[in-house]
């Protein structure tokens, strides 16, 4: 915990990301990127959370 | 989950999309959200960050268990990080919270001479400031 780093701060841009994705409006994998996101004229809202099975 | 799902067509008409993310991969997501009752109106992105690398990013990841804080970002379709907030594993959030400040940062990506003020929603008023202003926000809000 103490070790974090490289937390972005607001106002920062936000380098390119990618992650494969499970899409339960289609019941398939997918992949997403913040590049193809802002091509798209997207906001993009990141929602972490711990694990799955767990409350969120 | 089940709050943010409830909330989903919201952010969809505000051109937002929603994605959630842990360090789970892609079959256990697709696992819970089929096993788990309260999960099945859920339509948005399940993503996965099984290295932790865009959790670094985000200063999310906790190295000591490899799992995720529960951290909430809003990025503006520039690229631009405009607001983020990092609970710790016991708190749960507020979806219309996060609807309330993606849509503040809607509308002042229209009106940047404006600000919302404190519990601003939609169709409220907005501050303009100004040398006027200083002073006066009494009277203007």
């Amino acid at each position: 915990m103490e070790h974090a780093c490289c937390g972005l701060k607001v106002g920062q841009s936000v380098s390119d990301f990618k992650m494969e994705t499970f899409e339960p409006a289609k019941g398939d994998f997918g992949e997403i990127s913040l590049e193809a996101l802002k091509k798209a004229g997207k906001w993009t809202i990141l929602f972490f959370y711990p694990a799955d099975f767990t409350f969120v | 989950m089940a709050d943010l799902a409830d909330q989903h067509e919201n952010f969809k008409s505000s051109n937002a999309e929603l994605i959630t993310v842990s360090t789970d991969t892609k079959f256990v997501h697709l696992a819970w959200q089929r096993e788990e009752k309260s999960l099945e109106n859920v339509k948005f992105t399940m993503a996965s960050d099984p290295t932790g690398e865009v959790s670094r990013l985000f200063g999310v990841y906790d190295e000591s268990t490899g799992l995720d804080l529960r951290g909430t970002f809003i990025i503006n379709p520039e690229g631009n990080l405009v607001a983020s907030e990092v609970l710790f594993y016991n708190v749960g959030r507020n979806s219309e919270e996060l609807l309330r400040r993606l849509k503040a940062n809607v509308y002042l990506s229209g009106h940047s001479d404006q600000a919302c003020p404190a519990r601003w929603t939609e169709g409220a008023k907005t501050l303009t400031p100004s040398a006027k202003l200083v002073g006066k926000v009494y009277e203007a809000t």
